[in-house]
């Protein structure tokens, strides 16, 4: 029978259920989480929760998937141009917006299968995965940056995988604490940074398919990487060499077992 | 209610370690998981699976007429740890088979004889029972002033695979 499914059938008789079952959160819906939305609405999935406060503006009509002149005209909420985008796709998708900062209505991501972070800075990366750590919720941070060099610029990126029990974002080197500190230091007066729109979708791919790896592997000898490195260069992405170095490393920033669900939890009857 | 339960596949697997070692009598094995809890928006129940804690070998009654049966002190030392510390207490074992496991009528009678004792050290918590398989997993939970428990919608095994295995029925 040829359905909507037949070319991905490959990912197994569960995938249906997995489509309808996963709650998908996004934070960030403009360059990565876009892309991110747009390809998990075509693969299937029906539940979604998009975060993000900020409207379109044109800066961002050059990267984000779904964006038309007259959203930025409108200042139409970037929240609702996605779910616009999503719903044409798959029209049965159920999409809940969060149009305030995520740690404002936090409660409602912990109900999320997965967590992609789409987000610019390294506070907001620190945040959501320790919010993620703690709820057990499997969390995957897509960044990518232009630096200027000798030679003109160079474009990099990575797609993090945050899980229970492996290295987080610190033991990676994704996060430092000087770094976060000069962010801090800067706040406000940041800018904007360069951003376009092909890096943001090949790491967007990376991310998804980092996720569907760990849902539907579709091989017996797959295990997705915690860390995908980007050259935006040479238009390259792979396994990043620190994994080698800490494959026996126990993360020591979030300990197993520790710092787990509501501190001052109380059922009620 | 909506109660999901998370576990990393970490505890999950060593989990399955210790219940798939040899006892010098039982022909099976038990324990108890101990989980952090959380609200859901929709006033759900989330608990986290924290730690595993085995029953130690001698503390299995040697009766024949069923799988494993843990003494009192095996019970005196899951009550201690719900005691010192916040947590929910699930008693967990394993049906040796694939696909959702159910509960039995004896895990059932024995659930009721000792998960009310958690509610007199922890009285604010969920606490229940886990019942797994090779590959599957059901559970219960009893809240607080609450005669019947409640199944668990969904259990999660959050890691390298992420696992999602969900309610099929009712399981009590």
């Amino acid at each position: 029978m040829i359905n909507t499914n037949s070319r991905q059938s490959f990912l197994g008789p569960k995938s249906a259920a997995e489509f309808g079952g996963q709650q998908i959160g996004i934070i960030g819906l403009c360059g990565g989480g876009s892309h991110i939305a747009q390809q998990l609405a075509h693969i299937g999935f029906k539940h979604f929760l998009f975060c993000d406060f900020d409207h379109v503006e044109d800066t961002n009509l050059s990267r984000m998937i779904g964006s038309r002149p007259q959203d930025a005209e409108q200042e139409e909420k970037k929240t609702v141009v996605i779910r616009r985008m999503v719903i044409d796709i798959n029209p049965s998708a159920s999409v809940q917006l969060m149009e305030s900062k995520w740690q404002d209505q936090a409660e409602q991501l912990r109900s999320c299968s997965v967590i992609f972070g789409c987000v610019d800075s390294l506070s907001a990366r620190d945040e959501l995965e320790r919010f993620c750590r703690r709820f057990l919720i499997p969390y995957i941070d897509l960044g990518m940056d232009v630096h200027s060099s000798n030679q003109g610029f160079s474009i990099s990126g990575q797609v993090v995988m945050s899980l229970p029990d492996q290295v987080c974002m610190r033991c990676l080197g994704i996060l430092r604490d000087e770094e976060l500190a000069k962010e801090h230091a800067r706040y406000g007066a940041a800018g904007g940074r360069p951003q376009v729109v092909w890096p943001n979708g090949l790491l967007a791919s990376a991310a998804v398919g980092q996720y569907m790896s760990l849902i539907l592997p579709w091989s017996q000898d797959q295990v997705p990487s915690l860390l995908l490195e980007y050259d935006g260069n040479r238009q390259c992405i792979r396994e990043s060499s620190k994994l080698s170095y800490l494959s026996e490393f126990e993360c020591r920033h979030f300990p197993k077992g520790q710092g787990l669900g509501d501190p001052f939890y109380v059922t009620t009857a | 209610m909506n109660i999901e339960l998370r576990i990393s596949q970490s505890l999950y697997q060593s989990i399955h370690a210790d219940l798939s070692r040899k006892h010098s009598f039982t022909a099976e094995r038990v324990g108890f998981i101990a989980c952090a809890s959380g609200s859901l928006s929709d006033g759900g129940l989330l608990l986290l699976a924290e730690s595993y804690l085995p029953v130690a070998d001698d503390n299995y009654v040697d009766d024949p007429s069923v799988g494993a049966t843990m003494n009192s002190t095996a019970i005196r030392v899951a009550l201690q740890t719900a005691y010192n510390q916040p947590i929910s207490m699930f008693h967990v074992h394993r049906h040796e088979h694939r696909g959702l496991p159910r509960f039995s009528g004896i895990d059932l009678r024995e659930s009721q004889r000792f998960v009310p004792d958690f509610f007199k050290v922890q009285p604010h918590r969920g606490h229940g029972v886990i019942v797994l398989s090779h590959d599957s997993a059901a559970g219960l939970c009893w809240t607080p002033g609450v005669k019947d428990p409640i199944t668990i919608n969904k259990v999660v095994v959050v890691g390298r695979p992420t696992i999602t295995i969900r309610r099929a029925h009712d399981q009590y």
